[in-house]
């Protein structure tokens, strides 16, 4: 994984983004951000860093801190949280890491970084309004079953994906 | 009267639709009206890793139709559950509602924070009570020892769920299979996330989650999984079978979606009201030492 070696060694003062920090904060979903004393709960119950110790909660926190915002939205292990909601949950100082981190993936996707998958996602959306297509096989396998027939029409979210900016995302190339 | 707006989702109606025919059919029986709305689109929870507000405002429209219906929403989905009531926590902030009611407006959409959002086992567990579903049992289930999983989505965020259950200690789904007669067991591994959510973009942190758990249940004596979320569902039981082959593991457990379960108890159809025989694993030997006759 190459990111996970830049994440190592000296961290050069020079190349630290104090503004980075404040673009965070200014959601309101991250204000606990400040509130953060870097105890660690949030890494020690992350079922991710149990498979991946280069993802750390607690690491990604500081590394905002400090202002290390190319190191932060270019690393690929921000994609790999499982949602489970522990590190907020278990957060002795009431921080919502798991809102942080959207607004970490969210800029991530703004500079290139989107996976595929999530990306794919969406423009299915905008077609058939859910995650998934719908087929012929799968109709009548609903008919078989009398359920009712679904509707598959996406305009209404395509248009709050538009208002919100989310048709502008590309996936990161090599993903 | 309970009556709710079915809010399917994106994956139970297209992939595992044996959990919305068991849903339906459970609801049927224990007198929960749903109300099928074709407006209903993706709840936005995947949408939220690229863009919260784009996040927000499918969730927002999604209230906003049931809203129009004046009727609640009643999910399968665990994850759309916490994001759309995560979302009804955000949208009380005037600030945020102002700046979602004006993107609304373009689609001719207005949330007003009337529409509630429960879960299938919240509605059954609060709208019914066990002590009520207790007393429908048809079916003796008592031989059968049942594994629970929660689903993290479930219970967390806790502050959109106000005290319902316990997160680090949770008992609803203990006690509605216990309602159904069967035995809910106790395990380490109760508490741990299926994966589902990081399957899009890392099988291997999904596989490591799933085996973690699979391997600690085969360890104990039980009969089955019971699962009340479609992506747990899939984690658990269709991808067992792509672990099975990939990495030549013997995990043989049949999961069940609690509506199944519950719809065995009440007396229902394997196959035509519960959709048993859709499931990846086979509930055979569930169904022969349940004293059901009827093979899937």
């Amino acid at each position: 994984m190459k990111q996970a070696e830049s994440n190592r060694g000296t961290i050069r003062v020079a190349k630290l983004d104090p503004s980075f920090k404040f673009e965070v904060l200014k959601h309101e979903e991250t204000q606990g951000l400040n509130a953060c004393f870097a105890c660690g709960t949030c890494t020690a119950g992350c079922p991710v860093h149990e498979i991946f110790p280069e993802y750390s909660p607690r690491k990604l926190a500081k590394m905002v801190k400090l202002g290390m915002r190319k190191e932060v939205l270019s690393n690929p292990y921000i994609w790999y949280c499982v949602t489970c909601h522990n590190c907020e949950q278990r957060c002795p100082q009431n921080v919502k890491f798991f809102n942080i981190l959207n607004v970490l993936k969210n800029m991530a996707a703004k500079k290139g970084y989107a996976p595929a998958s999530w990306v794919k996602q969406t423009q299915q959306v905008k077609k058939t309004g859910l995650i998934f297509p719908l087929d012929e096989a799968l109709a009548k396998k609903r008919e078989s079953l009398s359920l009712p027939v679904l509707k598959s029409e996406g305009t209404k979210a395509k248009k709050l994906i538009q208002l919100a900016g989310l048709d502008k995302i590309k996936a990161e190339k090599h993903s | 009267m309970n009556r709710y707006a079915l809010f399917l989702g994106c994956t139970t109606p297209t992939q595992v639709i044996q959990y919305e025919l068991s849903s339906r059919w459970v609801c049927r029986q224990l007198g929960i009206e749903l109300v099928d709305n074709e407006d209903f689109v993706c709840c936005g929870i995947n949408q939220v890793n690229l863009s919260q507000e784009a996040g927000l405002l499918l969730a927002a429209m999604n209230l906003a139709f049931a809203e129009e219906k004046g009727l609640d929403i009643l999910t399968l989905c665990a994850a759309c559950t916490g994001h759309l009531a995560e979302s009804v926590e955000r949208l009380k902030n005037q600030e945020t509602r102002d700046r979602v009611n004006n993107k609304l407006k373009k689609i001719g959409l207005k949330y007003k924070g009337n529409a509630k959002v429960k879960h299938i086992s919240k509605v059954l567990y609060e709208d019914i009570g066990v002590d009520r579903i207790k007393e429908r049992i048809k079916v003796d289930l008592s031989n059968l020892r049942v594994a629970p999983h929660y689903g993290c989505h479930y219970l967390k965020p806790e502050s959109a769920y106000a005290g319902f259950d316990d997160p680090d200690n949770p008992k609803t789904l203990h006690q509605l299979i216990s309602a159904a007669g069967a035995f809910a067991v106790q395990y380490e591994t109760l508490n741990l996330c299926c994966g589902g959510k990081s399957f899009p973009v890392s099988r291997e942190v999904a596989f490591y989650l799933v085996q973690k758990k699979l391997d600690n249940l085969m360890a104990q004596e039980i009969d089955c999984m019971v699962v009340h979320c479609q992506t747990c569902y899939l984690m658990y039981s269709d991808q067992q079978k792509v672990i099975n082959e990939q990495f030549k593991k013997k995990y043989n457990i049949p999961v069940l979606l609690y509506p199944q379960l519950l719809g065995m108890a009440l007396g229902g159809d394997p196959k035509s009201d519960l959709g048993l025989d859709l499931n990846t694993v086979s509930s055979n030997n569930l169904l022969a030492k349940a004293g059901i006759k009827r093979k899937i």
